[in-house]
């Protein structure tokens, strides 16, 4: 899997695919909180400004006019920062969007930690844990560009609610035209038989880079993109982890209710106990600064992976 | 007022005009040296921040946790910059530590943290919490007997979260008359003017509508700043106090004078110098 250096962040791909679709389909309409110009939705208002509206810095207020307007049957792209999203307006998206089940898609943008140098106040690292907890939500995490512009897509064409995190930072492509991608879907990066490494967002750089050193040392490592949060694709997982016999998630996000949780739930429901590891935010705030300074000081580059899988493959039994 | 008294007044500005002007330099050069941050905002209210760290607030740099002191919250916390520049210009901390802003590492975090930076009295960068922070600490004001003053700067697009206006209510509810909350009206938000993001009508009125006493002022005039500060300490009155200040989003820097852009972006190094030369006056 190669990978390429991003020239757009994946907000503005999302975004710029959003204008795309603005005349495939003719009806939804965007809500923006007066960061258009950071999420990029400000192309949409410029193409289509009868169906754009600036809400304003009040984003509680937006989610419940965009469930209103959703009750009404007009599908609402809501955007703001995933902090915002999901949690000055967390009980306007549970009770007035997820519990009457409404047609309102989440622009989530400055997923993780990377929203670095803004520091703490701006990074999402707790929305996959509140917006999966929502029922009827879906979560979806795009690893790159071209991943971003297919699951608008698919935020669309998918009833009910769906929660797409963003970055706010270009950092890599990895994704060609033809891959395909549904709710509940997952791709696998790198097929290996000794460890799975499961990824999501900019984790999978971290993750396939981590795959080529194991490589190197003599482990394979099968990778997957997780992109699907929420449901998450349990055929492919339980696949990978019945020829491997053993996983690693990562994540940049808490590992407190994350992935991490997700995972071996389900695997310790059908009986499938393997060795398992977690990367993530260990139950701390992390602080500003460059973004490979920041995810290393918190233990989720490749090179935590690395070590981590090392010490998890000598778990394995037999 | 006697010629003495205004010889003494007009000291005092030219002063509060210096220390504005070292201000502006330092937050241009911090946000420079970080390439990110937000030059506009923290511009806008380089006056106003310089008038009470320089002169109105009652604080002790040598003793930032004093329990006596007026407390301070940047509600529009991005605008960071300006506060950082005061703290460290009266010592709370070393000077060299403004080019670390947002850094790896930094005690200058890319929103106010409180228990980061000497002298940050609370943690923002969420906007519209602010007004309801102030709340807080002024009603504990009330409980423990002090009578410290706590000021809350607040951008006029923060206005938009409707928080403000439950914080506004209650403050008015118990009488909070240490309660100062300063509205930084640049007339910008992020996505432009406020006219066309948000339109803002009249916040004196509205905070007059909440039974707050308001006053006007020009937020660049120090003279303005310095005598209307002054007068909200010594006029008794049993309400909080709204201070309306009429503001320019990046007021110094020319070329970012009223442009939206400027709101967060990093000046590249022939921007910076033309602002540095600027701000000095050498131009
Ligand atoms: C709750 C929240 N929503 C959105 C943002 C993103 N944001 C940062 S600054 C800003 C505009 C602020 O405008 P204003 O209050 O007028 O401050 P100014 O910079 O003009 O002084 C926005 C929307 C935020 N920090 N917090
Ligand atoms: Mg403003």
């Amino acid at each position: 899997m190669k990978l390429r250096q991003a020239v757009i962040p994946t907000r503005q791909a999302f975004s710029e695919r959003m204008v795309e679709y603005g005349s495939i389909n003719t009806d939804f309409a965007v809500f923006e909180a007066d960061i258009g110009y950071s999420t990029y939705t400000y192309l949409f208002g410029q193409k289509f400004p009868e169906r754009y509206f600036n809400m304003g810095i009040a984003e509680s207020n937006m989610v419940s006019a965009a469930a209103g307007m959703a009750a009404e049957g007009r599908t609402v792209v809501v955007s703001s920062y995933g902090v915002f999203l999901s949690m000055r307006a967390a009980e306007a998206v549970r009770t007035y969007v997820c519990y009457p089940d409404l047609n309102v898609k989440f622009l989530s943008s400055h997923g993780g930690v990377t929203a670095a140098i803004d520091g703490v106040t701006h990074q999402a690292t707790e929305d996959i844990a509140i917006m999966s907890t929502f029922p009827n939500m879906k979560v979806l995490c795009p690893a790159d560009s071209p991943s971003a512009m297919k699951l608008l897509d698919l935020a669309l064409e998918t009833p009910g609610p769906v929660f797409v995190r963003l970055m706010r930072d270009p950092l890599f492509d990895v994704y060609s035209e033809e891959y395909e991608f549904r709710i509940g879907g997952s791709h696998i990066l790198v097929e290996g038989d000794d460890v799975t490494i499961i990824a999501y967002g900019d984790m999978v750089m971290q993750a396939l880079n981590a795959a080529e050193e194991l490589g190197n040392g003599g482990i394979s490592a099968e990778v997957i993109d997780m992109y699907s949060q929420k449901p998450i694709d349990k055929e492919t997982l339980l696949k990978s982890v019945k020829k491997t016999g053993a996983v690693l998630v990562v994540e940049n996000h808490q590992k407190k209710n994350g992935l991490g949780y997700a995972v071996p739930h389900y695997l310790a429901k059908i009986d499938e106990c393997v060795p398992f590891a977690h990367l993530g935010l260990d139950d701390v705030f992390a602080e500003s600064g460059d973004y490979y300074q920041v995810i290393d000081k918190y233990g989720i580059s490749s090179r935590h992976i690395t070590e981590e899988v090392q010490t998890l493959i000598k778990r394995k039994k037999g | 007022m006697s010629n003495l008294q205004r010889d003494k007044l007009t000291d005092r500005i030219e002063r509060l005009e210096g220390h504005a002007r070292e201000v502006r330099i330092r937050i241009v050069d911090m946000i420079y040296k970080a390439q990110s941050g937000h030059p506009g905002s923290a511009l806008s209210a380089a006056d106003i921040l310089a008038a009470l760290y320089f002169d109105i607030m009652n604080i002790d740099p040598s003793n930032p946790r004093w329990e006596e002191r007026d407390r301070f919250v940047l509600s529009k916390g991005h605008g960071c910059p300006v506060l950082y520049a005061c703290l460290a210009l009266r010592n709370y901390f070393p000077l060299h530590e403004l080019d670390t802003l947002r850094k790896f590492e930094s005690i200058l975090q890319g929103h106010p943290v409180k228990q980061k930076t000497p002298g940050v009295d609370m943690t923002t960068g969420s906007l519209g919490h602010g007004l309801s922070i102030g709340l807080g600490m002024a009603l504990d004001g009330k409980l423990t007997g002090k009578d410290y003053f706590t000021y809350v700067l607040i951008g006029d697009g923060e206005l938009d979260e409707g928080q403000n206006w439950e914080a506004a209510a209650t403050a008015s509810k118990y009488h909070l008359n240490h309660l100062i909350a300063i509205i930084d009206i640049n007339r910008l938000q992020m996505d432009g003017f406020t006219d066309e993001v948000m339109p803002k009508y009249s916040i004196a009125e509205k905070f007059r509508a909440f039974n707050w006493e308001v006053l006007e002022m020009d937020g660049h005039d120090m003279t303005d700043i310095v005598l209307t500060l002054e007068k909200v300490r010594l006029a008794k009155r049993n309400k909080p106090v709204c201070i309306a200040a009429d503001t320019v989003k990046g007021k110094g820097v020319s070329f970012m004078e009223n442009i939206r852009v400027w709101h967060g972006k990093a000046p590249n190094e022939q921007e910076y110098r033309s602002a540095m030369l600027e701000l000095k006056g050498e131009n």
